[in-house]
């Protein structure tokens, strides 16, 4: 009598599996893809080391939530792995990490917060075919060169200065033209003085002449005098466009010097932020600005700033800006199915990625920068940042002219 | 063949050799060393060699920056033969800097305090007057062919600062050896003896000036060329003033290898620091941790070598 077999599977055939699993394992350990190496470039230390250690944080993050949902499938889920760099908000040390990070098989940069060392790393990074993605830098000049491996998704001044100055005609119109004149006040380097000099050639447009720009330094650590200044010039409305403290630092002399006017209205005011507004609610009330701003309408920009507030950080535009910056690479990735420069490239200048964080149209990239990309107007109300335009963004109705002190 | 000239030769074969050896990334950090010795020294040979300490010797550079830059973006010129144009305005700058505050009487700290203020009257002005594009800064168009004075490949760029570096070093060989080297030293010493000696302290004073301003102005075209965009800040920032100052000081100011030894030990302290931060898992997230090192290096460095660390390789005096 043969006995009947209770299982399918064979004591021959489970040795024989089992031994080719014992043979095979190390070879399908050794088939997981190579990890992508991703160059984040930012200026951790130095006098906007801030700022730099807040990009870090959304790429870092970024690279975390790419990884934990798989990795990019069409490289057989291959994880991203993060290069970290600190620029020390020099060019010589932006370009080194560039160079340093090429040697270590990088397959894209993201960075360098401030333009000049991005103009400069970005064109290091050229010279190799490596595609470049500015985060945050805002000058027009990172997009006017004609490199093919440098692509921005946010906005530039250029097209922040044009929303805002439409979305302060807007106001200014609502409230019967009650501003006629404003004072540019501005920091001295590329940034400032590039968004400046473009502002005051278009407030005309909407009625309001621009009295006197005043550039400072960076650092600035007195404003007292540009205050006395400021209300010796009796403006309706002073606009900023600088870097954070001195932004800061610029509002609470001026509120502390009771300066009135209608409105302050920064483009790109680099201290616009819940920092800001948290702990100078009386300072920052109603202040404007046009800047780089998530949608609050966003379930995952909601979630994203609850898990980055829960490690005691704050939201600010630089952690969504290069964490979007970073999932941009990832989809150019995902559908390059290749982390090969040129591919990645070709890739990138096709994307239709979708930037779910922020208030952003489809995005196409033409010449490498993103026109799909648009700031928003905000307003601090007690101790609150509100979006005011554009309107299907709005979270709350704009106050202008403001109170006066 | 004796010590000094064999270590020379030495030294000269290993940085020739060195960009063969080692990937791009350490050599265009080797580039930075040598171009920092070279702006060093040129601070050297007026605060070192002449004991003209300024604490503004970054408005050569910028002048030199933005002649050669203005002259090639503007007005179409090549940058090789802008470069020698650069290097005369230089020239032209520490000239009228030294005839306008030695003519006043100013020595010492008064003399560092009033470069320091040139420095800053210029980045003002190239922040202010239209032909430097002001803050928005000046772009060079990037063309990666030698005959632009622009390369490919980081190995000729670190061969042009090494070449730099020795001419420098020749230069402050030369002091060393000339007449014009020993007044300047006597002017270091004391200024009023060496009057009494017969010397033309003012005159020598002008010339070593317009002799550092041209060279670090060389420095100044060559960092544009290296980075292809400058700006106010940049180029006329103190951050390069220090720089200049710190590398001397560190290495040993009025000796010839004192900036070169400062700069690849001040650029060695860094450079490992910002590597330690980056790989040693618990200090991944202490950025500042490598400033903080290189801060303690350098109090260390000063606190017990104080003329530098040339003091280290002199003789010491033998006792009978």
């Amino acid at each position: 009598m043969t006995k009947q077999r209770t299982s399918g599977v064979s004591r021959r055939t489970f040795l024989a599996g089992g031994t080719a699993l014992t043979i095979g394992a190390p070879g399908l350990a050794g088939a997981q893809p190579a990890a992508v190496k991703v160059g984040l470039i930012h200026p951790v230390t130095g006098f906007v080391a801030y700022n730099g250690q807040q990009s870090r944080l959304g790429g870092t993050m970024a690279i975390e939530d790419v990884n934990k949902a798989g990795g990019i499938k069409s490289m057989g889920g291959a994880k991203l792995e993060a290069l970290l760099g600190d620029s020390q908000s020099k060019v010589e040390v932006g370009v080194s990490e560039v160079e340093k990070m090429n040697e270590q098989g990088v397959a894209a940069y993201i960075g360098c917060f401030q333009s000049p060392v991005g103009i400069a790393a970005s064109q290091a990074a050229a010279k190799y075919g490596t595609p470049f993605l500015v985060d945050v830098g805002a000058s027009d000049l990172l997009m006017s060169r004609g490199l093919k491996n440098v692509f921005r998704l946010k906005p530039g001044f250029g097209v922040c200065v044009d929303d805002g100055i439409a979305s302060l005609g807007a106001l200014n119109k609502a409230a019967n033209n009650v501003a006629k004149t404003a004072v540019i006040v501005h920091e001295s380097g590329e940034f400032g003085t590039g968004t400046a000099k473009l502002l005051a050639s278009k407030l005309p447009s909407i009625g309001i002449a621009a009295k006197e720009l005043i550039a400072h330094d960076n650092p600035t650590r007195n404003f007292d005098n540009i205050a006395l200044r400021i209300r010796s010039l009796a403006p309706d409305i002073v606009m900023m466009s600088n870097y954070g403290n001195e932004y800061m630092l610029l509002a609470r002399t001026l509120y502390q010097q009771k300066v009135n006017v209608a409105g302050f209205f920064s483009i790109l005011g680099g201290g616009f932020n819940y920092k800001f507004v948290k702990e100078m609610p009386d300072v920052s009330q109603y202040m404007m600005d046009v800047n780089h701003w998530y949608n609050p309408k966003s379930p995952q920009a909601q979630a994203l700033k609850k898990r980055v507030e829960a490690t005691g950080a704050l939201f600010t535009f630089e952690v969504y800006l290069t964490y979007s910056n970073v999932m941009l690479l990832a989809d150019a990735l995902e559908h390059a199915g290749s982390a090969d420069k040129e591919k990645l490239i070709a890739a990138l200048a096709a994307s239709t990625f979708k930037a779910e964080l922020m208030p952003y149209g489809p995005t196409k990239f033409v010449n490498g920068q993103n026109q799909g990309g648009r700031p928003a107007t905000m307003q601090s109300l007690k101790g609150e940042i509100e979006v005011i335009a554009p309107e299907e963004f709005a979270s709350a109705k704009a106050v202008f002219p403001k109170p006066k002190l | 063949m004796n010590r000094p000239l064999l270590f020379c030769v030495l030294g000269l074969a290993a940085a020739i050799a060195y960009p063969l050896l080692v990937p791009n990334y350490l050599v265009t950090i080797g580039m930075l060393v040598f171009f920092t010795a070279f702006i060093g020294q040129s601070w050297n040979i007026a605060g070192g060699f002449a004991g003209q300490t300024s604490f503004g010797h970054v408005v050569f550079f910028g002048t030199g920056a933005y002649t050669s830059t203005i002259l090639q973006v503007t007005w179409g010129w090549n940058p090789w033969l802008a470069w020698p144009v650069a290097m005369a305005a230089g020239g032209a700058v520490g000239w009228m800097i030294a005839l306008l505050s030695f003519r006043a009487g100013l020595r010492g700290s008064y003399f560092a305090l009033i470069t320091l203020a040139f420095a800053e009257v210029f980045r003002i002005l190239a922040n202010s007057v239209p032909f430097t594009k002001g803050g928005l800064g000046m772009l060079i168009k990037a063309d990666p062919r030698p005959i632009n004075f622009q390369f490919k490949d980081p190995i000729w760029i670190y061969y042009l600062a090494l070449l730099l570096c020795i001419v420098s070093l020749l230069i402050a060989w030369q002091l060393t050896r000339s007449r014009f080297g020993a007044r300047l030293v006597a002017i270091r010493e004391n200024e009023d003896a060496a009057r009494a000696l017969g010397i033309d302290v003012f005159a020598e004073k002008v010339k070593v000036l317009t002799l550092s301003g041209a060279m670090c102005a060389a420095g100044g075209t060559f960092y544009a060329q290296k980075y292809l965009y400058i700006d106010p800040g940049i180029a006329f920032g103190v951050d390069k003033s220090v720089e200049m100052l710190l590398v001397s000081m560190v290495g040993g100011a009025g000796t010839i290898f004192g900036p070169l030894i400062g700069s690849f030990t001040l650029m060695g302290i860094n450079e490992v620091t910002r590597w330690l931060a980056s790989v040693v898992p618990a200090l991944k997230n202490v950025q500042p941790l490598s400033l903080v090192v290189y801060g303690i290096m350098l109090i260390l460095i000063v606190a017990r070598l104080p003329d530098g660390l040339m003091s280290l390789f002199r003789r010491k005096p033998r006792h009978a």
